[in-house]
Order: C-alpha cells, then structure tokens, then sequence
C-alpha cells in the first residue's frame, strides 16, 4: 500500500495527507493508513531492538512497536516534549507507532499538486519519500510508509 | 475457474477434508485385514469417497471427481469381496487419497491438475479385477514410464502388475502375503470433539509428481477452512453460562461502587476473579483437541519409511484422546515425525538382525501420550539396537563436541544425551532419511521452544526411549516478575529452577571469578553467572548506592534451558502471574533474549525473556557446565541434608520448616482472613483452610500487622491447614545436625544456625496438634489387645532423625529400639529377644545401609517382617532398587501423617499377616 500517486481515476483524484512535524521539516502520510494518534508516553525499553525502534506500548491489549522517526530519517534526536504523539499506522497487518514532534493537519491534495521527490530533502532521503508538495508557507514531504518501515537492510 | 459460491467450496472443503482424515487409517486397516475383509470397514471409506465424488459433481470439480470415481470402483469391489485388498493395491489407493487431499485443498486449481497416472492406475486395478489383465499391463507399464525418478512406485507398479496378473489364482489361497510391514494401531474412525480441520499430511516420501504443480498455491486456500475450529454444544453452553456470570459481576459491581461505602466489593472482585478463571479454563478448552490428530499419520509414516528401507515394524499407540492446545498440536507435528522417522532408520534392525539377536523379526514403536503433573508426556519408543554409550562417547570425542577427559566423566545416561548436542548426527551413514541437516538438536529446541523438554533413555541391545514433556498451552504462561534497570521482566517459571539471595556478606563468599567469568557457588558447584543489566545493555547501577546499602541483597535467578543451567543476576524480583503472551511486531521480533511481550495488571508492557537466547547471546555453552568443578565447600561433609524454607514470623524470630511437608505456598491478602468462632480461616477454591499462628502455639513474638502475608498449606489427615508466615527468606538445604538441646519445647523440632541467625526448625504437625488437639482424635492407633505396644525397630544414622521418628512413633502409641546404623540394627534383631513387629530404616546410613539390612532380613528368618524406608527425597532409582530387595513402603522423612499411617497399616491387625505392597509413594 503505497503513497504514492496511484488513483488512476484522473489527474484531478484528491488525495488526503495527515501532516505532523519532526524537528522543523513538516511530513505527511496517506491517510488512509493511519489508525489513530495517541500520546502515551510509556514506552518499554526493547534491548538489542535496532536504534530507530523507541520500544513498545500497550494500544488497548495489543503490544505495538513504536519508531523513532527521527533515527529513520537521519535527523539528531530530541527529547520527547508535551507536542509528542503516536501516530499510529497500520502496515502490513501490524500497528506501529510513528514518533513525532507535533501533529498538523489533513491536508487535501490533487495529484498533479504532487512532484517527484529530489534525491534528498534537506539530508533526507529521497527513497523515503513519495512526492513533495509545495504549499505557501512551506515543503510538505509525503512519506513512502513502505520505505519507512522496511525491516530489512536497513542503513543504519 | 470459477466457483459460485464460495461459501459452498468452504464447506466442501471442510467436510472433504474430514473424510480423507480417516481414510488413511481406514486403508491401512484394510491392509492389514487382507483377505479377512471387513465390509463395514470398506463400506465407511466406500461412503466418504462417494460424498466426496457427489459433491465435487455438483460443484463441477472435474479432477477430483475422477480421481474419486476410480477409488470408489475399486472399494465398491471389495465391498462386495469380489476384489482382495493387497498391500500394492493399497499403496495405489494411499497415494491416489493423498492426491485427492490435494486437489481438495487446492480446490480452485484441482480442474488444472494432472491425475491421469492415479487414474490410470486405479483403473488398471478395476480393470484387472474384472479381468484384462493384459490390457493392464501395458497401460500401467506407460504409466511407469513416465515416473521418471521414484523407484518405490516403480517396484510396487511392477509387483502390482504381477499380482494383478494373477490375481485369480491369487485369491484362492492368499499367496500374495509377501513380507509385508504391518501396522497395527487402534484406528476406530472416532469422532474427535474438536476436529483438526488442517491437511492432512502428505506422505512425505513419495510424493506424486502430478500433485506437485498445485501445491503453490496451497497456502491461498487452506486459510478458508483453517479459521474454524469445531466445539462441542457442552462447551459453548458453559461458555455462554460465565458470560452471563460476568455480566452479573459487572452489574454487582457498578452497584457496589454506587454505594458510599462501596458495600460488598471485595465479595465481587472474588466472584470476579473465580468466574474469569473458569471462563479462562473453558477457553482453553475450546483450544484443545486430541493428539490423535497427529498420531494418526504415524501409521502411513512408519509403514512407508519400513518398506523403503527394508524394515518391518509394528506402530502401537496409546492415549490418543489426551487432549493438548491447537498451538502445541501444529507445532508438534513435526519433531514428533522426525523422531519417528529416527526410531526406524537407527533404532529398528533389519529383520535378520533382529532375528539374530533374538528379537521378533517385526519391530515395534510404541507411541504413547498421557498426562503427568499437569504436562502432556510423549514417549516414543522402539525396540531396536539401542544406543552405545561409549560409542556415542568415540564419536562425541572424534568430533570436538567434548575432550576425552570430559567424556571420561560422562555418566551412561548423560552419554546417551549427547545425540542431542548440535552438529551430532548418530547415523553411521547418512542416509536419505534422517542425514538432512535436521539433526536431534534442531528437535530439541523446537520442542524447547514450545516451553517442553526432551530426553532420551537408551538399553543397548533393547531399544531407545524418547520422552517428551509439553505444557498444556502456550497462550498462558506462569512467570515470574523481575525487574533490570527501570523495566520489568517475564520469566517463564519453567525455565525457573531455583530463586538464590545472597546478602551483602554473603557475596564475598559465593560468588567468584573462572576465567574471568562470575560464577555461583552452589551446593558444591559452580554456576555461571550473568547479570540481566549486562546482557540486556542497561549498564551498571549507581554502585555508590548499592556500597552504602548494608541491607543490599543480590537476586539471582536460577534458569535451566535444555542443557544449560546458569544463574541470572536482576535488580529485583517482583510477584507470579499468568501472563498471557503478546507477539512482538516485525522490527523487534528478531531480538534476541526476547521471546514475547504481555501486558501487566497495571497496563505496562513487560518483555519476556527467552532464557534460551540469552544463553546463546552471553555464550554459555553446557562445556561451561562441565567445567564447573565440585567446590570443597559442600554442606557439612557427612551428613545427609534436607531442604527447608525459611520465614520469619516477627523479623527477629527466625524459623524453618523442612519443604518435605510443604503441599504448597499460597500469598494472600490478610483481609482475605475470616475469622470464626475464634478460628482464623481463609478460602481456597471451594474450601476454607484453618490458619495457626506461631505465636499463638509456642513462645515467638507476635507478627507485625502487613497487607499480604504467606500461607504454608500442608496436609493433616487429607485436609489442608495453613500456617501463616510473615515474610518468606529462602528455600534452602541445610545439614540434618540440629541442635535439640537449646530449644526444647513442643512443636520445635530443634535449632539451626543459618547465615548467622538463630533459626528454629518448626514440627507443623506438632504445631496443629498443640492448637487443635481435636484434629488428632481420629488418627488411628494402634491395637492394643494383649496389652503389648507394637514394638520398631528403627534404623537411623542422623541423631536428629532418630530422635524426632522415635518421639514421633512412641507419641503414637508404639515401642521403639532405635540403632544408630543399620548394622547395629542387624545385630540387634539377631540377638533375637525382641518381638518385632516392623522395621523402620534410613537409605543412606554407614556399615550397613537400609538396602542392605533389608536384604539380610528379607533372606532370614524374619522375612516377614514389613519394612518401611524412609527418605529425604524418594527418587525412582531408589524406589526401583528398594522393589528389588524387597523394601514394603517408601516414606518421606518429615512426613509425619504418611508415615503413622503407613505403620498403622502394617502392625494395624499385628504384624505380618496383612502385609501391603509397595506403593510408591
């Protein structure tokens, strides 16, 4: 289930981003794939988890893994604040938890709104995305949840 | 193609799929009836097929509508006798049903499949029935032709050929019984309460090439039958019952919290908690089925694998109704037919082998399930060559698996345990059967995996036993609670063998550095030893805080894991629960030491911890074991020891019990304490367990007042009393010299001194005897009819022992003589002035010890004196050499009640004439 731009019902198909913020560079995700945003701050420590895994939470009876985005993208970390939030997906039959500053909105996009990614955004990594979405104010970088959450090969 | 409703293929598949499972078993069963046709036998598998035909008609699945028509021609024939059932008929019928099995779980592909070989084959055999034998012959020679690689088929296409050839003069005198594996099972087509609705296996030998192409897509449709699971009306009715009691505790319970007070709440959160048991039980229960289900491919395993390798063997078994999770079930399957598989290829002889050695031509592997101390046990044995201890050694040697001086050491039986160590594979060649890189290891740690254990007995020359041991579920598991750094822990109590404190003081002491590992002094050897912080990356704690701690304890849990024993050092140890286990998600499953997750009461996610991993993690080999050294500093040389408990009931009162008595450790809230009429009792299950307290008995200062206290249940006369104790220490062994002199008074058996704190042995059933004499009244006593008290002769060499049966025995009413060995104990009863009446005598005891002595009296004049045996511990080698020279009764030391009554039974009429037998305690 990718992001990326696969309504082939027409140029003017609308797709639906939830946008959040990790450090300053404002992300989004398909909609569809998000489950819920919660902001439970107990996280279990997993050890010998691989460094980008924050650890585990308790999502009403079922243990759901919970990753630091940031380590992903290759940005520095950051203490968690009172903005932080679980952004829950639901990939490939399992729920994960996205780690993020703060959330934003639902953004509302056409397809031809959409570009190919750059090779990379600001040190990230372009593979890592779908598209870039230019609004007024700022970059929006739609996330390719796939990439993000591959579990093998990653590039530490 | 498509089917219309896919509804209906579900269902098809589903009932298909049940009547294949018996078929099997069914066709083996004709098999071994040969000529004696059983027609009601043949009608069932007759019926089944013809289901399965009329209904793949109806749903237009052509293939397997074939293949159905020339299995049920040839059924129909020998339902009517006019057809002999022979062994390569039957090995026709078997693949063309595996076949079948196939297109059934492939039923969307099944039109696309080729059966035209079965077909032709199953034709070839109704054809020759009716007559055109020479017809057959070609057709089946083409249809060999093309089978390119499987010799098997090809041999029994050809003696098929042959027999159908001659089948008419064949059936007049049953002249095709050639050397045959038979297979004898108990294969009544039982209705299974919940039935296994996975595939059948497939014959894992010989396979069907045709078959082949349909398998990749087997995945896609099994999943649309494997989502149910059938359960009894009985089951879901007591499941809707608790519902409904659930729904009254809830109702209960939102009422209670209205009132003020919160009136009656803890009355529902006890109803609470007994309904969600019962309603976790009959859960679990609608997750169990019959082992049967994987039993029953056992036949067609052992019969097919004998055959190709030139073998005979009989499959015997037994419990097949015991019933075990679903889980457990699927993930069994396996290693169970890998040990099979085993028993024949190198435990069975060849026929001429066996006939050599003396043995029935026709070997036999006995596969037997049953319950045992709440765990399902599987042992499977064979009567084959056995394994050679010092062979197996050579080998373990010649391949670096463990020095010559280590195998020097090695024990028969701990020999025989090598075949499970990696990369050792015990077949002289390797064959195609059991030389496939899945050695015993890998067995043994997918049943390890399963929280089970594995062990193998072996007699040379007799035969080899593999016993396996499974828990009854794997979706609840007992644990402990531990805590590393700021998180807590599951370990699963099965890995656990032992808790050990050590105090500050203590740590200098026990614990020690070999090669730069830590290790633990216990009872005399060394364990090594890991710290859970270390292992798991949480660093060292702040050790100015624990330097300055006098009080600071370290907590070592004691784990086994398959070969492995090592300790594990954690920060803290927290309560036992039933934690119920969480899969862990993608990106952390591969983690080592982790085998799970669960949620606590209090929401927290906990980690479980796979002991096994952590082995493998922090490379603690069983070498490492080995190495571990006898330390001089074993407990007190020679004296025996016994195992006690150790509380204290106000914390400067220290006392012990010995664990021998102990039925079990309960912790309770002390608001679960009733009182009534001045009795203090609390509620267990459906019963109330009378509580005593220490210092309501004997001089102790009273308990201080705490939320939760521990409860030791021990038994009087089959009813349960509890003795509260505050606070829980240790388990320990301690040397059996206790001092009986300091404190002397009832229900203080003596005093021990253990880590520098005077500790009282307390005597529980002294003690319940001192707070309710009444409990006592009815115990039986002795007759007493010529006025003369039956007379003991007690052999013990520990003073304390002697002194504590001897009091405890003339307390009851008897005379005793007690000996301080068992030579002295001879000597005396050969002075022959003495009416004895029983012997009473210590296993382990100097110059003569108590099998000795029995011997000598069983082989004298006084043979027919009854006598007991006591023990610390009754081990099963101990009991078997006691049988041997004639021992009457085990009973274990401290156990008071058993004891009396085992002594009541034999002197209960005078000695001699009503004599027991051994009933193994």
């Amino acid at each position: 289930m990718s992001t990326a731009v696969a309504d082939r019902s027409g140029a003017t198909a609308e797709l639906q981003f939830a946008t959040f913020y990790v450090g300053h560079m404002l992300l989004g995700v398909d909609i569809r794939v998000v489950q819920e945003i919660n902001r439970q701050s107990e996280i279990t420590q997993v050890p010998h988890a691989p460094d980008y895994v924050r650890g585990v939470i308790n999502l009403r009876g079922d243990v759901a893994t919970i990753v630091d985005l940031r380590a992903i993208l290759g940005l520095p970390p950051s203490e968690t604040s009172r903005q932080t939030r679980n952004l829950i997906v639901h990939h490939q039959g399992e729920a994960i938890g996205l780690l993020v500053d703060q959330i934003s909105d639902i953004l509302t996009l056409r397809e031809d709104e959409i570009s190919p990614p750059p090779t990379n955004v600001e040190g990230v990594d372009g593979r890592l995305m779908s598209g870039v979405c230019t609004l007024d104010s700022a970059i929006v970088v739609l996330l390719d949840i796939d990439e993000v959450l591959a579990d093998s090969a990653r590039q530490e | 193609m498509a089917i219309e409703d896919p509804e209906l293929l579900a269902e098809f598949i589903a009932e298909s799929r049940d009547h294949l499972s018996h078929v099997e078993g069914q066709l083996l069963e004709i098999e071994a009836n040969g000529a004696d046709i059983d027609v009601d036998l043949v009608n069932n598998v007759f019926r089944g097929i013809h289901s399965i035909k009329g209904a793949a008609g109806f749903l237009g699945l052509v293939t397997v509508n074939r293949l159905a028509h020339g299995l049920e021609n040839i059924l129909g024939l020998m339902r009517t006798r006019e057809l002999t059932p022979t062994s390569a008929m039957v090995d026709v019928m078997l693949r063309a049903a595996d076949a079948l099995a196939h297109l059934v779980n492939n039923a969307e592909a099944s039109n696309d499949a080729n059966v035209d070989d079965h077909v032709m084959r199953l034709d070839a055999i109704f054809a020759g029935a009716e007559g055109g034998a020479v017809a057959v012959v070609t057709a089946t020679c083409t249809a060999v032709a093309e089978e390119e690689q499987r010799e098997l088929d090809l041999d029994s296409a050809v003696d098929f050929v042959e027999q159908a050839m001659f089948a008419d003069a064949a059936d007049e005198d049953n002249a095709d019984d050639a050397p045959l594996p038979t297979v004898k099972a108990e294969l009544e087509p039982e209705q299974m309460p919940i039935e296994a609705v996975a595939p059948p296996a497939p014959s894992i030998i010989d396979e069907p090439k045709s078959t082949a192409s349909a398998a990749p897509t087997a995945q896609a449709s099994a999943v649309v039958a494997e989502t149910s699971i059938r359960v009894q009306v009985g089951v879901l009715d007591s499941l809707m019952n608790l519902a409904g009691e659930l729904v009254l505790g809830r109702n209960q319970l939102i009422q209670a919290l209205n009132t003020d007070a919160h009136v009656g709440i803890e009355a529902v959160a006890s109803r609470l908690d007994q309904v969600t048991t019962e309603l976790q039980e009959a859960i679990m229960r609608t997750r169990m089925q019959p082992i049967g289900a994987v039993f029953s491919k056992f036949p067609r395993v052992v019969r097919d694998l004998s055959a190709k390798l030139g073998k005979q063997c009989d499959v015997v078994m037994d419990g097949k109704e015991v019933d075990v999770d679903k889980t457990i079930l699927e993930a069994i399957g396996d290693p169970l037919t890998h040990l099979v598989r085993n028993s024949i290829d190198h435990g069975v002889e060849r026929p001429d082998v066996r006939v050599a050695a003396g043995k029935p031509a026709i070997g036999t592997i006995h596969l037997k399930a049953y319950h045992e101390a709440g765990k399902v046990r599987i042992d499977i044995a064979d009567d084959g060559g056995g394994i050679y201890p010092e062979k197996l050694k050579k080998k373990a040697v010649e391949k670096g698996v463990i020095t010559a001086e280590q195998a020097g050491r090695l024990t028969d039986r701990e020999a025989v345990r090598l075949i499970f160590h990696p990369g050792f594979s015990t077949a002289e060649k390797i064959t195609d059967v059991s030389g496939r890189g899945v050695g015993m290891d890998v067995v043994r740690t997918n049943i390890e995996k399963l929280g089970g254990t594995v062990d193998v007995d072996s007699n040379p020359g007799q035969g080899t036993t593999i016993q396996i041991t499974l828990p009854l579920t794997l979706a609840i598991i007992p644990s402990l609670i531990i805590q590393s750094g700021e998180e807590r822990f599951a370990i699963p109590q099965v890995n656990i063998s032992e808790l050990v404190r050590l105090r500050r003081e203590e740590m200098a002491k026990r614990l020690d550095l070999v090669k730069s590992a830590e290790v633990l002094r216990l009872r005399g050897s060394l364990l090594p030893l890991v710290r859970l912080r270390e292992v798991l990356g949480f660093g060292l704690p702040n050790a100015a805080a624990t330097e300055t701690d006098p009080q600071a304890t370290t907590n070592i849990i004691v784990v086994e894991s398959g070969q492995q024993r090592f300790g594990i050092v954690v920060d803290a140890l927290h309560d036992s629960e039933e934690i119920v286990v969480k899969p862990l998600g993608r990106h952390i499953k591969n983690a080592p030491c982790l085998s799970g997750a669960t949620i606590l009461g209090d929401g927290h996610v906990a980690l479980i911890l796979d002991v096994a991993g952590i082995a493998a993690h922090e490379q603690i080999g069983s070498a490492h074991e080995t190495a571990a050294e006898k330390s001089d500093e074993t407990v007190h040389g020679d004296d025996e020891s016994q195992s006690v408990l150790l509380f204290t009931n106000h914390p400067l009162d220290h006392f012990a019990v010995s664990m021998d008595v102990v039925a079990r450790i309960e912790r309770i809230r002390t608001d679960q304490i009733d009182s009534v009429g001045g009795q203090e009792l609390v509620q267990y299950r459906d019963s109330s367990v009378p509580l005593l307290r220490l210092e309501n008995v004997i001089t102790a200062r009273p308990a201080e007042t705490q939320n939760w206290v521990y409860v030791i249940v021990f038994a009087i006369g089959g009813k349960e009393v509890g003795l509260i104790a505050p606070r829980l220490e240790d388990i320990r062994r301690v040397p059996t010299n206790v001092d009986t002199i300091t404190f002397q008074q009832p229900g203080i058996q003596g005093s021990l001194i253990i880590s520098q704190q005077t500790t009282r042995l307390v005597d529980l059933f002294r003690i319940a005897e001192l707070a309710h004499a009444e409990w006592f009244a009815d115990q039986p006593k002795p007759s007493v009819e010529t006025g003369k008290k039956p007379l003991v002769l007690l052999a013990e060499d520990s003073t304390f022992f002697r002194k504590q049966v001897k009091s405890m025995v003339e307390e009851r009413g008897y005379e005793v003589v007690d000996c301080e060995d068992g030579l002295i104990a001879w000597e005396r009863l050969m002075v022959g002035d003495l009416d004895i009446d029983v012997v009473i005598t210590d296993i382990e005891m100097p110059n003569l010890n108590g099998f000795e002595l029995c011997q000598r009296i069983k082989q004298s004049k006084w043979s027919h004196l009854p006598v007991i045996a006591l023990t610390s511990l009754a081990g099963a080698s101990d009991m078997q050499r006691g049988i041997e020279v004639g021992i009457d009764d085990y009973q274990i030391k401290m156990d008071r009640e058993k004891l009396l009554a085992a002594l009541h039974n034999f002197t209960g009429s005078k000695a001699g004439s009503n004599r027991r037998h051994l009933q193994p305690a």
